[in-house]
């Protein structure tokens, strides 16, 4: 998946290229050079481009003043560790706790790829068009801070700070990153993936203990595997 | 007032107070998520007509108010907000935890950030279950609140002798 430049598609008509989002990555390149280092086009959908940490707040310039995207839609960030809890809604068990730190495996999933842990992600749009950009950057693993997007976007700051506490991710430049959802008082960065979830703590997932067969169907036999989703 | 208060209040006139009380719940409306659509169907919409049981829902501030109900995804931010609400409203008050929500969490029972039943902040009297409840279970929780309200003794609350009530569970 990274760093690919997909051109055929499996859904909907096929559309051989595009030219207004190559050209809108053209324009990236052009002002940016060598601070794009990844994108993924797929015709007719949303381009992402990842650009290097120290481009961050320059490219949204860009997107702004040179690429025409004015319309700043939402900033936010990734966090792709895998869960360390590993309970999703059909599985049956919880793991005891705390579980085992997973490591990171070595290819990032994603569209335009990335190397770090964390990144961050925004998104701009030309209004009018459907044209709409995916940004997005590397956070630093031993230093989490990306410059601020506030001198491009003013809007952004709110979602900076909600980044901020959310990710722990620490925006150069923007001077006010107080708590804007959580309680001040709040410790910790929740939706980091390591971040414990007490209640699940104290009374384990109770799995798919509540399906109940669909009208018509035949009600599972008793013992049956619970690990399927769609009972 | 001095007759409830010296705790020596002839029968006949507390059921004369407790039925003024019973058919003039002014009711605080403290919708925080989508259970306030049932509640503003069961409270502002003439289908349901919560007027017909002596509820009035709009009172202008909590210091008016004798019944609040508290419906949605309470969040460990918005707690102190409800606890000063609850402190505002004078005596005798009395708190209705609407949705699976406000009674335990509900869905959303592992969050970081929602609160796991209003009753940890307030005492609630009637729990009404549902994910939303509709308008009728909301109805039947403030008629049974109101048979309580009939049935209390309002010289032996002055007094303090009177322990709260087990709380009333709707269905």
């Amino acid at each position: 998946m990274a760093d690919e430049t997909a051109t055929a598609t499996d859904e909907g008509p096929a559309v051989a290229s595009d030219d207004r989002r190559e050209a809108l990555l053209a324009v990236f390149s052009d002002h940016l050079g060598d601070a794009v280092v990844g994108s993924h086009l797929k015709p007719g959908k949303a381009l992402w481009i990842r650009v290097a940490t120290a481009a961050w707040a320059e490219a949204a310039l860009v997107a702004r003043d040179k690429a025409g995207l004015k319309w700043f839609d939402f900033l936010s960030a990734i966090d792709w560790l895998p869960s360390p809890y590993g309970r999703y809604e059909d599985s049956s068990v919880d793991v005891p706790f705390p579980p085992p730190m997973p490591e990171r495996s070595a290819a990032v999933p994603g569209y335009a790829g990335g190397d770090s842990r964390i990144q961050v992600l925004a998104s701009v749009a030309q209004a009018g068009t459907d044209l709409r950009v995916l940004l997005k950057a590397d956070v630093p693993d031993d230093d989490p801070r990306v410059p601020t997007w506030v001198r491009a976007y003013s809007g952004a700051a709110w979602h900076e700070r909600e980044a901020h506490e959310m990710f722990g991710i620490g925006f150069d430049g923007n001077v006010d990153l107080r708590h804007i959802y959580l309680p001040s008082e709040f410790e910790g960065h929740p939706l980091r993936k390591e971040f414990p979830l007490l209640a699940r703590v104290v009374k384990p997932w109770p799995g798919i203990v509540d399906v109940e067969p669909m009208p018509g169907e035949e009600p599972a036999p008793e013992g049956a595997d619970e690990t399927g989703g769609d009972a | 007032m001095g007759l409830v208060e010296s705790g020596k209040m002839p029968k006949p006139l507390t059921k004369l107070l407790n039925l003024s009380r019973k058919y003039s719940i002014w009711a605080y409306q403290w919708g925080l998520a989508c259970c306030a659509i049932e509640m503003g169907a069961a409270f502002a919409s003439p289908r349901y007509d919560v007027m017909r049981l002596g509820v009035i829902p709009f009172p202008a501030s909590p210091r008016q108010a004798d019944l609040v109900v508290i419906s949605g995804t309470v969040t460990d931010k918005i707690v102190p907000a409800i606890k000063r609400l609850y402190e505002q409203m004078p005596d005798p008050k009395y708190v209705i935890s609407m949705g699976s929500c406000t009674n335990c969490g509900g869905p959303y029972w592992d969050s970081y950030s929602v609160t796991k039943g209003v009753d940890q902040i307030v005492p609630v009297d009637v729990y009404v279950p549902g994910c939303p409840p509709r308008p009728e279970a909301l109805l039947e929780g403030i008629v049974l609140l109101q048979e309580r309200i009939q049935n209390e003794d309002m010289a032996e609350r002055w007094r303090g002798g009177q322990d709260r009530q087990e709380p009333i569970v709707v269905g």
